[in-house]
């Protein structure tokens, strides 16, 4: 049994899948969603269910998203799964309880790689903090744990009282 | 200063670190670095990048054993690789990743790799990942060509379709050696692709 077979299997355990099926997004769609008006601050993740520092940080992720909801805090969050893949991002989004719309990247790994940031290599995990404007306050490609995230949201929840 | 002058310079800095370490590859043009450090081969010699050097330059692929990217790659590289011995570039594949982080990436496999794949070119152990540091490399399958005085003239991705070799549009690495191996000055000299992040050992 596959990874993705027995991520899917965990998953119908579980009762039917809570995560509505990613959308195709490129670039521009995944800005337009940081951009769009509501958020204090945006955390933008970009992973794949082939990629295990990916996977090993999501709780830490989802963690954050949920403790600073209330504070205005949106996730969004991008697989680069091949389109074949979809069902097994999905399946592994509900395993970890994602009950929210998230992104799967379309068309080429340049255009999204540029487009989305042009210092991003195109590694993965990739995490980025927006500020309620929108702008880039920082990104890094490498998976962290749950008090490092949520530094540098705080950083871009209220920069000026952070020490 | 105002104290909150003050507090917002550390922000400041730490933003700047954080992009240079993601933009810090070696730029086009500059040497190579680190050429003199012995790396164990998997057949047991000590190789640089300078002993990989070939004629009309050389080619240092950063890859791994574990990534799911560097083995949708690995059969192209092998024979990209294999055909610019051919051409007179010398080749040398290295793996900087911690094998405490995947024990795939361990000395073993990757001999079993270069053995089962037949890799006609050193595959070495970056023991500290240091190599990779200071090429600035972050992911796996990363690319670098250096022209026959050590300078970088393409850095990137192996081509513009990782899953699959059919649909390629763009061979951007096969394309840059040709034009190296011709004297020809290389038309595409920097892209990206998505990959595995290089597992750095502390």
């Amino acid at each position: 049994m596959s990874i993705a077979q027995a991520i899917l299997l965990a998953a119908t355990l579980q009762g039917p899948a809570a995560a509505p099926p990613p959308v195709p997004a490129d670039a521009a769609a995944v800005l337009a969603e940081v951009r769009r008006p509501g958020a204090a601050a945006v955390l933008v993740n970009v992973w794949a269910t082939w990629c295990a520092p990916c996977r090993e940080e999501f709780p830490d992720l989802l963690h954050v998203a949920r403790d600073f909801k209330d504070r205005g805090l949106r996730l969004v969050l991008v697989s680069v799964d091949f389109e074949e893949a979809a069902p097994d991002a999905r399946a592994f989004l509900a395993q970890e309880g994602v009950d929210f719309p998230t992104f799967i990247r379309t068309g080429k790994d340049e255009a999204f790689v540029d487009g989305l940031e042009p210092e991003w290599s195109g590694a993965i995990p990739a995490t980025f903090v927006y500020d309620a404007s929108g702008k880039l306050v920082r990104f890094w490609e490498t998976k962290a744990s749950y008090p490092v995230i949520k530094k540098r949201v705080l950083e871009a929840l209220h920069p000026k009282e952070d020490p | 200063m105002s104290s909150r002058f003050r507090l917002a310079i550390p922000l400041v800095l730490a933003a700047v670190a954080s992009s240079a370490f993601a933009g810090g590859a070696l730029p086009i043009g500059s040497a190579a670095p680190s050429t003199d450090v012995k790396m164990k081969n998997v057949d047991g010699t000590e190789m640089s990048i300078a002993d990989a050097k070939g004629a009309k330059g050389t080619l240092v692929v950063f890859t791994c054993n574990h990534c799911p990217f560097a083995k949708m790659w690995e059969s192209r590289i092998v024979e990209i690789g294999n055909a610019a011995a051919q051409m007179g570039i010398g080749v040398i594949a290295i793996n900087a990743n911690d094998p405490a982080a995947n024990a795939d990436d361990g000395y073993e496999a990757m001999q079993a790799r270069a053995k089962d794949k037949g890799f006609q070119f050193p595959y070495v152990v970056d023991a500290t990942s240091g190599v990779a540091r200071s090429f600035g490399a972050t992911r796996t399958p990363e690319v670098f060509v250096l022209d026959p005085s050590g300078k970088v003239v393409y850095h990137g991705a192996v081509d513009d379709n990782a899953q699959d070799p059919a649909k390629v549009d763009k061979s951007y690495l096969k394309d840059a050696l040709d034009a190296l191996a011709a004297g020809r000055d290389v038309a595409v000299k920097e892209t990206k692709s998505i990959g595995c992040t290089i597992k750095f050992r502390s």
